[in-house]
């Protein structure tokens, strides 16, 4: 989303925003936004130079550790109520292009990026409806069916709702709707959309304008389809079997850890439950790299979460041998094994960050 | 049988029925098709034997198998067989298929959606290309107008609303009656209005037919299917299979025009019962989120509203709560209740009296079916805002402090709905700037799950998460809680979960910015005029 | 903590004058017409029965829907008479009788109507 080409918008600029954001604070935020505004800046370099980035270092930071999760949440509440003070609601626009959907993938909490875009394709002239985060599948169709949308912009950031966005967008297709994906989610170059049938991917808010008005065809009747003849391998029921399990190898994992690591024992309720929490989450990972057959995501997610265990000062050691324990538990499935060997393997490998130089997650850890 | 020039030298009846010709049996070989003569030169004229296979050809409008048996003086007999009516039949199958084919296509386009327009749209589309050079799809009149789809085979799809008379092309009208069925009807391609022709249709319109779109008897449509002049007539076997597929259109149509309508109507009836949208009123802010129980709703058993006071000096109101119960039943309790309270506004510095009221209200023989909830009556004084809370039967309202203490209110009450008289005790606090008043139901402290599966989430595990969401703006709290339950939850079922923020502004003037600081969400277009 | 609740069950015992019904499982959503049901079914107007007492020994969890089945319940034996007792209440089952305010009003003592409260039989 970030787009330095934005030479109107000043570092000055970025940092007093930056403040306003981090302090949680919706009228300084609002009120640096007006000023760029007041100052000539127009709206889609405002929304894509300006606030975008400011989001963007938002989640870094806290990746980083330099803010908290209460810091984040907040930082994100000021910069969404900016906007809404800022852009008025589009009924008062010019609509000449179509209309689509902007929607985010059931479960989702980051719901930023698809505001934004839906904010960018208003602006270009598009009549956007924009169903926000928590949006039960059915209630998408529904609209779907009621509006009779050109097109579905979905937005997902967190990898583990691969699944969860795979279902939607065959049922969007199945409904006679183009999918359009875009975020984080769908990997840096969009692979996981293409894996998971979408129409189109766009890298950003100006690639989905570009995209959806260079038109996307709806799906013919062949698009009504399951997910095991978009992703063959789901036969081997390796990733079904993975998420019915999930508690019983988290459980298994930590009884099997406690044996192994006697510090373990000496874990506060709190931080035997943080410890449940992190391999709860590298199950749910595992599931996704099952699902979509891809070993990156599954390596990219356990060395982020080592990086993020070591910025907030709790060692990853524990990671490569809770990988093996759960690898033991599923020595029946080679591909789930193959993957947790790899992901030990990274984990041991490895560069050592200095602080604040974290990657971006691949989120999930909030 | 044909001599080696070629000449017929002797016929049975029915090859001199077939070959007419100068009477006698000596004829020439022009007098044999092209296709028969040909053979019969190979035949003759190649080394000795050489052997023909059968082979077919027409004469006149029939098609022939014909088998050579060549004799010993160089004459040959050619048997004829009449093959025409196994290929028509067997064209006929292939046409069938092909039919069936288009037809399948035709269902499953125009059923994966439920949209009219979209419906509509692909009718037109389709009849274009499988059944004419250009189709014109007359939507139910919506008054004097009628929305025409217009599509060119090939060509783009039009749609537009426009005043015409149906009654200029013969037989639109009945068509368009719906009831009784109207038979499909040839028309003089003379009589067919400019309307009626989709814009860059080449040439002269050679035929017409003019077919109903049945639907569950109320009017549906009809379409009009045009071919140029120098395309083929309508045959009758295609006027039948014009009506299979405007069968299978119409049953489509009339199934998205009736999920429409319910969807209309759901939706005016739902208006009321969704969670309101909430914002800054009068220096204080608030902030509320709702998920229902069944992820495929968006009501359930729990509800909350802000009833802003008359001017900022005044308390304005604001209420959580939680019916037994969950889904559409549940929903039409919140209603009500919601409504009661609306009319109890004028008391509301009295909650008990208030709550009293509610329950003499809600009693009824059928059932007893309850309700919890908490009222909050909050006004801002200078920087700090003063809170009234009082619970009637519901999980104690937590206050998140500024540095990061949570307490739970002392506030305690019956529940409503189910017993003859109820009684409360309110507590009164006050908010510091940056510090957050919690409402929530216990579709959060009983959301099941984490890590391990089945462990409750808990009011005690809740205040532990807050103490680190000290100073968070009342949205991102509000967030944070449905992120941690839904977390919490994983994959796991659940009750509604409702939580609100009363919150006092950390900064900043003590109104809203911009005058309006609720979100937009086309979901949630209420507005609740206090 | 990931053993499953058993399946929900009642077990009724009707003595000369007290009916027992012993509740197994979750008193939810899913189950509580089947309590209410089942009182109706055996406290008819003209009961001998004079005592009611639910037993909730092994009760495994109970939500608003199942608490207002308990209120249905009490309105029934109120309105035939018989008194209504909840025995061997498991602690979470006190925390939502206290926090809704049923607790006393679910229990309280029946008005003496004819003077045989408290003569139940072994």
């Amino acid at each position: 989303m970030t787009d330095s080409g934005d030479t109107a918008v000043t570092a000055g600029l970025r940092d007093r925003l930056w403040q306003a954001v981090l302090d949680g604070d919706a009228y300084t935020t609002t009120d640096v936004l007006r000023q760029s505004l007041d100052a000539g800046l127009d709206k889609e370099t405002l929304l894509l130079g300006l606030v975008a980035p400011v989001q963007e270092q938002v989640g870094l930071a806290w990746a980083a550790n330099r803010i908290t999760v209460a810091q984040e949440h907040a930082a994100t509440a000021a910069n969404e109520r900016a906007v809404t003070a800022l852009i008025p609601a589009a009924s008062a626009r010019r609509r000449q292009r179509g209309r689509v959907t902007v929607a985010c993938v059931d479960g989702e909490w980051h719901a930023f990026p698809a505001r934004l875009v839906a904010e960018v394709l208003q602006l270009h002239g598009w009549q956007v409806d924009y169903l926000g985060p928590q949006i039960p599948v059915a209630h998408l169709i529904d609209h779907l069916h009621r509006t009779g949308a050109d097109a579905v912009l979905l937005s997902s950031s967190i990898p583990a709702r691969l699944p969860t966005a795979h279902a939607v967008i065959t049922a969007c297709q199945a409904a006679g709707m183009p999918v359009m994906a875009g975020g984080r989610a769908f990997g840096p170059d969009g692979r996981y959309a293409r894996a998971c049938g979408a129409d189109r991917w766009a890298a950003d808010a100006r690639g989905a304008a570009a995209a959806l008005e260079a038109g996307l065809r709806a799906p013919g009747p062949a698009a009504a389809r399951q997910a095991v003849d978009d992703l063959p391998h789901l036969a081997d029921q390796e990733y079904t079997m993975v998420v019915g399990a999930r508690s019983r190898l988290v459980e298994q994992t930590l009884t099997d850890l406690e044996k192994d690591a006697p510090a373990m024992q000496l874990y506060t309720d709190v931080q035997r439950h943080r410890t449940a929490e992190d391999f709860a989450f590298i199950v749910d990972f595992l599931a996704t790299a099952l699902y979509v057959d891809d070993t990156d995501l599954f390596t990219g997610f356990v060395t982020w979460t080592a990086d993020v265990l070591e910025a907030r000062s709790v060692s990853a050691r524990c990671l490569p041998p809770g990988l093996d324990l759960i690898a033991r538990q599923l020595r029946d499935f080679p591909r789930a094994t193959a993957l947790l060997r790899e992901g030990a393997a990274a984990v041991a490998a490895r560069p050592r960050p200095g602080p604040g130089e974290t990657a971006p997650g691949p989120g999930g850890v909030a | 049988m044909v001599d080696r020039e070629g000449r017929i030298v002797e016929a049975n009846d029915a090859a001199r029925v077939l070959l007419p010709g100068p009477a006698g049996d000596d004829r020439a070989s022009e007098d044999l098709p092209d296709w028969l003569a040909d053979a019969h030169r190979r035949m003759v004229g190649g080394p000795g034997g050489t052997h023909v296979n059968a082979l077919y050809g027409t004469i006149g409008e029939r098609l022939f198998e014909a088998h050579p048996t060549p004799s010993s003086d160089g004459d040959v007999v050619w048997w004829l067989i009449d093959d025409t009516d196994r290929r028509l039949a067997e064209a006929s199958l292939r046409s069938e298929q092909e039919r069936a084919a288009i037809l399948s296509e035709v269902s499953s386009t125009l059923l994966s959606s439920m949209n009219v327009a979209h419906c509509t749209e692909a009718t037109a589309r389709l009849a274009a290309h499988h059944l004419a050079d250009a189709a014109v799809l007359v939507s139910p009149a919506q008054g004097r107008r009628f929305p025409l789809t217009h599509a060119r085979a090939g060509g783009p799809v039009t749609q537009a609303v426009r005043t015409v008379d149906p009654a200029t092309v013969p037989g639109l009208v009945e068509a368009l009656q719906g009831f009784p069925p109207a038979p499909t009807q040839w028309i003089n391609p003379d009589d067919i209005p400019a309307w009626a022709i989709p814009l860059g249709f080449a040439g002269q319109v050679g035929s017409v037919i003019v077919t109903q779109l049945p639907g569950h008897s109320e009017p549906n449509g009809a379409l009009i299917l045009l071919r140029a002049g120098t395309g083929r007539a309508f045959t009758e076997g295609e006027e039948a299979f014009t009506r299979q597929f405007a069968a299978r259109a119409g049953a489509a149509l009339s199934a998205a025009r009736l999920y429409s309508e319910q969807a209309r109507v759901t939706a005016t009836l739902m208006r009321d019962l969704l969670p309101p949208d909430l914002g800054g009123v009068h220096g204080v802010e608030y902030a509320g989120r709702y998920r229902a129980a069944q992820d495929d709703q968006r009501i359930g058993g729990d509800f909350y509203d802000v009833h802003p006071g008359a001017d900022p000096t005044r308390e304005s109101l604001v209420v959580l709560g939680d019916v037994a119960g969950k889904g559409l039943d549940a929903a039409v309790l919140t209603g009500k209740i919601r409504n009661s309270l609306h009319a109890l506004l004028p008391l509301a510095h009295d909650h008990e009296y208030v709550l009293n009221l509610l329950n003499a209200a809600l009693l009824t023989s059928h059932h007893t079916r309850f309700a919890t909830l908490v009222l909050a009556s909050a006004r801002r004084q200078a920087v700090r805002v003063r809170l009234r809370l009082t619970s009637a039967g519901h999980p104690p309202p937590l206050v998140v402090r500024a540095d990061g203490r949570v307490e739970e209110s002392r506030t305690s009450g019956d529940l409503v709905g189910a017993m003859p008289t109820v009684s409360a005790r309110t507590e009164e606090t006050d908010l510091a700037p940056g510090e957050t008043c919690l409402l929530y139901t216990d579709g959060i402290t009983e959301a099941r799950g984490g890590p391990l599966g089945r462990e409750l989430y808990g009011i005690e595990r809740l205040k532990r998460d807050l103490t680190g969401c000290a100073g968070m703006p009342a949205e991102a709290m509000v967030e944070r809680v449905h992120m941690l339950a839904a977390q919490w939850l994983g994959r796991g079922r659940h009750d509604d979960m409702a939580v609100v923020a009363i919150g006092a502004p950390k900064s900043g003037a003590p109104t809203v910015v911009n005058g309006d600081t609720r979100p937009r969400n086309t979901h949630q277009r209420q507005r609740r005029n206090p | 903590m990931t053993t499953p609740a058993p399946e929900f069950g009642l077990v009724v015992t009707l003595m000369p004058n007290v009916l027992i019904v012993e509740v197994t499982g979750d008193l939810d959503h899913s189950t509580r017409d089947r309590l209410v049901r089942t009182v109706v079914t055996h406290l008819t107007p003209g009961t001998v029965v004079r005592r009611l007492r639910l037993d909730f020994e092994r009760l495994t969890w109970i939500d608003s829907t199942g608490l207002s089945a308990l209120l249905m319940v009490h309105r029934h034996a109120r309105a035939l008479g018989v008194g209504l007792r909840l025995d061997s209440r498991p602690c979470f089952l006190d925390r939502l009788l206290d926090l809704t305010g049923t607790s006393a009003y679910l229990t309280a003592p029946v008005e003496a109507v004819d003077g045989v409260s408290g003569s139940e039989a072994g």
